[in-house]
């Protein structure tokens, strides 16, 4: 069973086309991270699944029901970290998880939830229009947790968390992925979605440019080998002549011995062969993979 | 069917705040020094009956503003805040959220002129009046719908508008429209009617069931032609009591169903 179908799913405002023809599938149980630059319409497709917005053309269905048609039905099943909320004036840390508790008619205990998401009992008493940025995403984040939902669905969820929070949000993504939920997040920041997820989607520019595991990625890219050499001295126009090696892309002097090179992973030999050649005694040497960051600057053109 | 949980978030929320507090005070309020003041103000007989012809007239002005300003903002607050997008997360529809707050906000409102209204008959009657039961049971079904109607306008502006500034426009433009300057209109076309030859005394039926149509006119002729025995209600059958208990439904599904409408359509961002 799929969680989440997309099938050409367009939006446009105006002239303004915010998602082209999105064609995506997630499968049950896997962590999915949705990665773009800001504005690249990671929220709209979000919002499409939410039902806030309806897509021009296309459609998309959680759990094989339509966003649009069967909203409800499809909220049935997922918990939601959304984003451009704000908590409810006058209601307390506690009271918006008995709403939602409600709500999903689940019976969760508020207490237990608190504990899970980092939210001490005296802050749960207290209104949450007073809390901060960083509690307000921990509290919406219990919300989302309420009732096992089956997919999780959250939008930029580390926004407003320290790194300390940021790592906490990671372990209960794997938490609830080890317990079976099917977790779908959306992100610009490289590090998180590389630490978490089996398969990774870019969008950009409201066109989704690569769907692949971390792996497929960068095997994709040609290898994406960076090579750091060091060697005992440089002799002039040694690096001239590993720039001419096939499969060489980018090849500069760090500091005073020690060389960059990114290549092909066939190439790797005939640069250590040239440098041999040229008199150059390769003193140590190790192979970096190309970080996702490469990959998404690659892919985007943009970086973040 | 999950519009009870946002009823009862809805309920408590409105009932906590300040404002809300003071506008149905002053409304309990007036209600209950009315009937307190009925009995010594007039001849006889005092009956709840009369008692109904005789707030009337400080119901059609204050209901109405008490609704539209507990109605206007009900969603389009949460909206701009961003908060509707936690109630629309969770397993609700749109239906539910509208609905949800149209109880939530009708249950204060009911509460109120329910309570007040009890009070108010029991100064009536005790101890010289003289109770009539089923027709001030009726009396207070039709002051209850006729809140409805008003926070159900006041909703129906709140899911239309975008911002809560235009929702409150909107709804205040509607209360002066329909409360403060309906019955100069009908005045000053009357008297240009006489004025020109064309009518004699009153306006002919259909001109007078168009102007009857405002809300406020709607709950009198219910008033009058079923509960105050001391009023009439004659002209032609469209002006009957019984049609204006059609047009009181129209009232409370019409607007909000138009502005329901609207609000399930659009984009939410």
């Amino acid at each position: 069973m799929t969680a989440i179908e997309a099938n050409e799913v367009s939006k446009r405002y105006g002239t303004v086309v915010a998602l082209d023809r999105v064609d995506l599938t997630v499968a049950e149980g896997e962590i999915f991270g949705f990665l773009g630059p800001n504005g690249a319409g990671k929220s709209t497709f979000i919002n499409v699944l939410l039902d806030f917005v309806s897509p021009s053309d296309g459609s998309v269905e959680i759990f094989g029901h339509d966003c649009h048609a069967e909203g409800v039905a499809a909220r049935k099943r997922i918990g939601v970290l959304p984003e451009g909320y704000s908590v409810f004036e006058r209601r307390t840390g506690r009271q918006h998880l008995e709403y939602a508790i409600r709500s999903k008619e689940a019976d969760d205990d508020p207490a237990e939830i608190l504990d899970r998401v980092g939210l001490d009992p005296t802050d749960a008493e207290r209104e949450a229009s007073d809390y901060s940025k960083g509690m307000a995403q921990r509290l919406v984040l219990g919300m989302a947790l309420v009732g096992e939902p089956d997919l999780l669905l959250l939008d930029e969820p580390t926004t407003g968390l320290d790194p300390n929070g940021a790592a906490e949000m990671r372990d209960i993504i794997r938490e609830e992925n080890e317990r079976g939920a099917t977790v779908f997040f959306s992100s610009h920041i490289l590090e998180q979605v590389e630490a978490v997820c089996d398969r990774v989607g870019i969008l950009q520019g409201g066109e989704l440019v690569a769907v692949d595991t971390i792996e497929g990625l960068r095997e994709s890219l040609g290898g994406g080998t960076k090579l750091v050499i060091t060697v005992d001295h440089m002799a002039n126009g040694t690096l001239a002549s590993v720039r001419e090696i096939q499969g060489v892309e980018t090849a500069v002097e760090r500091e005073e011995s020690t060389l960059e090179v990114t290549c092909t992973n066939d190439a790797k030999m005939d640069i250590l062969v040239e440098l041999h050649d040229a008199g150059v005694d390769v003193v140590n040497f190790r192979t970096e993979e190309a970080s996702l960051e490469d990959m998404f600057i690659e892919y985007t053109g943009t970086g973040r | 069917m999950s519009w009870d949980v946002i009823a009862r978030q809805d309920w408590a929320l409105t009932v906590g705040e300040r404002s809300t507090k003071g506008l149905l005070g002053l409304l309990g309020f007036v209600i209950v020094v009315t009937a307190y003041v009925y009995p010594v103000s007039g001849p006889g007989p005092h009956t709840t009956g009369r008692f109904a012809g005789a707030v009337h007239g400080s119901l059609t002005t204050l209901v109405p503003i008490v609704g539209v300003l507990l109605g206007y903002n009900a969603v389009v607050s949460e909206r701009e805040s961003g908060a509707l997008r936690l109630s629309l997360s969770l397993p609700h529809s749109r239906a539910d959220v509208v609905f949800g707050k149209f109880l939530g906000r009708v249950g204060v409102v009911t509460a109120t002129l329910v309570a007040s209204l009890a009070v108010a008959g029991f100064l009536v009657v005790y101890p010289f009046g003289e109770l009539e039961a089923f027709r001030y049971l009726a009396f207070v079904g039709f002051t209850v719908w006729f809140g409805g109607v008003w926070t159900g306008i006041g909703i129906a502006t709140s899911i239309a508008a975008a911002t809560k500034r235009r929702a409150l426009v909107l709804a205040l433009f509607v209360f002066f429209v329909f409360v403060m300057v309906w019955d100069t209109v009908d005045s000053g076309v009357t008297l240009a009617l006489n004025f020109v030859g064309l009518v004699d005394g009153a306006l002919p039926d259909p001109l007078q069931f168009y102007f009857g149509l405002e809300p406020g006119r709607v709950f009198g002729r219910l008033t009058d032609g079923f509960v105050d025995p001391s009023a009439t209600v004659d002209g032609a059958w469209y002006l009957s009591e019984w049609v204006a208990l059609v047009l009181f439904v129209l009232w409370l599904v019409g607007p909000l169903g138009l502005a329901y409408r609207r609000f399930a359509r659009g984009d939410l961002s």
